[in-house]
């Protein structure tokens, strides 16, 4: 029995690490932007991020949990042998933790997700054989790899398209940002919630009947939607110059218009004609200044910065929205081979059947709230000190487009990576022209990084499982 | 992990309106320049062209720091090569400033009173275009943020507009000087009269290039 409990020993402090790992590197990804643009103070991101971090992996953890527990390597296989699977998952957990560890020493950009899946695939290949391993739902994991980054760039891309041409390109940004803020608030908690509640709170195995999760939904979305109007209304948020009625702006840009189309008669006619349309355009000349000056079109206002202020709090609500998706996903890679593990050492074999346990899902949510307390907020400061670009509308059409796409993939029991969602959706933000700059090789990198971390960590496994087998 | 921090690139925007600060401060060398010119205090002069010529160099050093840092692996919302021509209009300008700095102090100047003040005229004329250049690219970082449309396009456009005023009035301005000065050509000696028609043809080249640089940003927000 004391090998048992050495491996039970073993196996809790490896998932452990995975998840204080996960917390202490790839949260930053997450609240990292609302830091950076000053719409949080660094002590109130953490407290959220740990909050939601531990909500998302208890409530939402289980579906890619279960998939990385069975999903990947078909249990019954080895069921001659449990322990056989037993050492292979520990073998996994201890290479990718072995290989994160490597990885961010050297600063390769690689995917936690990646390495663990790499490192079961390895283990399953090499000692179960080629048909152990579930190769159409490696294929769907896989798949999602790809879209998952495309869909949450097109998403964040439609949504900032939407921004610039109803807010950033309006006569009025301040005006229009008050009456679609609240409709992007709702929106936000509508796909948040029909997300959350369609297939059950996992951690709690609570079934709610579809009509009751839409309604449910709706009725949240109009709360929030009520909510959001009352806050954009307040006071806080008013624009220092005095605005003139709207209809001068209207007709600054009708005059400018009637002066081009008068020029262009003026340039294609001739004798009497001409002279008479270039005393009309003299005349309209004047009208169009004085009308300009009256309108204050060409005075500079501080309107953009009162923009950015108000979707600085709507940058919140969806850096929290990531910061719940990013643990409903990522949790899976610490606690699914720990629990295919534990399953083998209570009852000697892996149904195919069996649940991911809900102390299990907390562990994995305490070990990222820990990460994230003793170190996460280190990497943070420094992310958001570098990730200024990202400013609240911005920042929030790209958190909002990954972190759909993170929880679509959680409900859908998808390992993906969260890093490569949120680089997927910067980069539709940065298409539709909302960035100055961007760094195309990080994005090499990342498909390099699939190229490496897969085979790197399935090596390391496999070594690690043969020591392991030699040893007990 | 930093994979989302190392996907911002150095952004060339805000170095583009650095190297701009450092052409209008050459032009506001060359009219301190102008003002002891104007007020006869010749002795300054050379030490005051030199400083233009130091602000020049230093230009070019921000603009090829600007070139080395704008590699093909860089996304950018506006094309490289607009960037790239955006700096080279707007390093034509400094070159320009440091020429007349060199043609001012080039021959010993005995200008009679009613062409100086002519000169004084034309080069003010040619900063008012600058100027609203200038204002052009200050603005670029809230065009950046507009994504180069709507309302802060749409003033740019103006100001665009205005520049192109404002080089047609330095043009008859220099057309009258010209006219002016050729009717007083047998007073002058031959340098000093080849000096003169060159120096007030650099000077109108200000205003030229100014527009120039306006209706290329222009051209950026109407290709949007």
């Amino acid at each position: 029995m004391s090998l048992d409990l050495f491996l039970l020993i073993l196996l809790l402090v490896a998932g452990f690490y995975m998840a204080w790992n996960i917390g202490a590197n790839d949260v930053s990804n997450a609240m990292g932007t609302s830091v950076g643009s000053g719409a949080l103070t660094l002590k109130k991101a953490v407290i959220i991020a740990g909050i939601l971090e531990f909500s998302g992996a208890f409530f939402l953890g289980s579906h890619v949990s279960q998939t990385v527990q069975k999903g990947l390597v078909n249990p019954d296989v080895f069921a001659q042998d449990p322990t056989i699977l037993l050492y292979g998952m520990i073998s996994a957990l201890v290479a990718t933790a072995l290989w994160l560890q490597t990885a961010s020493y050297f600063g390769w950009p690689v995917s936690t997700t990646h390495a663990i899946v790499g490192a079961i695939l390895g283990f399953g290949v090499i000692v179960g054989g080629v048909h152990s391993v579930m190769w159409p739902e490696v294929a769907r994991v896989a798949s999602s790899w790809i879209i998952s980054p495309v869909l949450s760039g097109i998403i964040a891309f439609a949504l900032f398209t939407v921004v610039q041409k109803i807010i950033l390109f309006a006569y009025y940004p301040v005006e229009a940002s008050k009456k679609a803020i609240p409709v992007f608030t709702a929106l936000l908690f509508l796909t948040f919630f029909l997300n959350f509640l369609t297939r059950g709170i996992g951690g709690l195995s609570v079934q709610i009947p579809p009509t009751l999760t839409v309604g449910l939904s709706f009725l949240i979305a109009a709360i929030a939607f009520i909510g959001s109007k009352l806050y954009v209304n307040s006071k806080r948020f008013t624009v220092e110059t005095e605005s003139p009625p709207p209809n001068l702006i209207q007709h600054v840009y009708s005059l400018n218009k009637a002066l081009k189309h008068l020029q262009r008669v003026k340039l294609s006619t001739q004798g009497e004609r001409r002279e008479e349309v270039a005393s009309i355009l003299r005349s309209l000349r004047g009208v169009t200044d004085q009308v300009r000056n009256e309108s204050g079109f060409y005075v500079k206002s501080n309107e953009f910065h009162v923009v950015e202020k108000m979707f600085s709090s709507l940058q919140i609500l969806s850096a929290m929205y990531i910061a719940f998706a990013h643990g409903a996903n990522d949790v899976a890679n610490a606690i699914g081979p720990v629990a295919a593990s534990l399953e083998i050492l209570r009852s000697g074999y892996l149904h195919s059947t069996s649940q991911v346990p809900s102390w299990l899902l907390a562990m994995g949510g305490v070990g990222i709230v820990i990460g994230l307390a003793t170190w996460g907020w280190r990497v943070m400061e420094t992310i958001g000190k570098k990730i200024t670009e990202l400013t609240p509308t911005r920042g929030f059409c790209a958190e909002f487009g990954a972190a759909t796409t993170i929880l679509l993939a959680s409900r859908l029991g998808l390992p993906i990576s969260t890093t490569h969602c949120i680089v997927g959706a910067v980069l539709g933000v940065g298409i539709a022209r909302g960035i100055s700059a961007l760094n195309m090789r990080t994005v090499r990198e990342i498909v390099m990084s699939w190229v490496i971390t897969i085979p790197s960590s399935a090596v390391v496994c496999i070594i690690l499982f043969y020591i392991m087998r030699a040893l007990f | 992990m930093l994979t989302i921090a190392r996907l911002f690139g150095k952004s060339p925007f805000s170095p583009l309106q650095s190297h701009m600060k450092k052409v209008s401060s050459c032009i506001k060398k060359l009219s301190e320049v102008f003002d002891e010119l104007a007020n006869g205090r010749l002795e300054n002069i050379e030490e005051l062209v030199s400083q233009v010529s130091k602000l020049e160099h230093e230009a070019d050093l921000t603009k090829n720091d600007i070139r080395n840092h704008l590699p093909k692996s860089l996304f950018l919302p506006i094309d490289r090569s607009e960037i790239l021509e955006i700096l080279a209009i707007q390093d034509d300008i400094a070159d320009q400033a440091e020429k007349i700095g060199h043609l001012l102090v080039l021959y010993p100047l005995k200008t009679p009173p009613e062409f100086l003040q002519g000169l004084n005229d034309l080069f003010a004329r040619n900063c008012d275009t600058f100027w609203i250049t200038r204002q052009i690219i200050k603005e670029m970082g809230d065009l950046l943020e507009s994504s180069f449309g709507g309302k802060e396009a749409e003033r740019v456009k103006g100001m665009a507009e205005e520049t192109s005023f404002k080089e047609y009035q330095a043009d008859k301005e220099m057309h009258a000087l010209q006219k002016r000065f050729f009717e007083a050509a047998e007073s002058f000696s031959t340098p000093v009269f080849y000096l003169y028609t060159q120096l007030i043809a650099e000077i109108n080249q200000i205003s030229h290039i100014s527009e120039q640089l306006a209706n290329r940003i222009r051209m950026i927000i109407e290709v949007k």
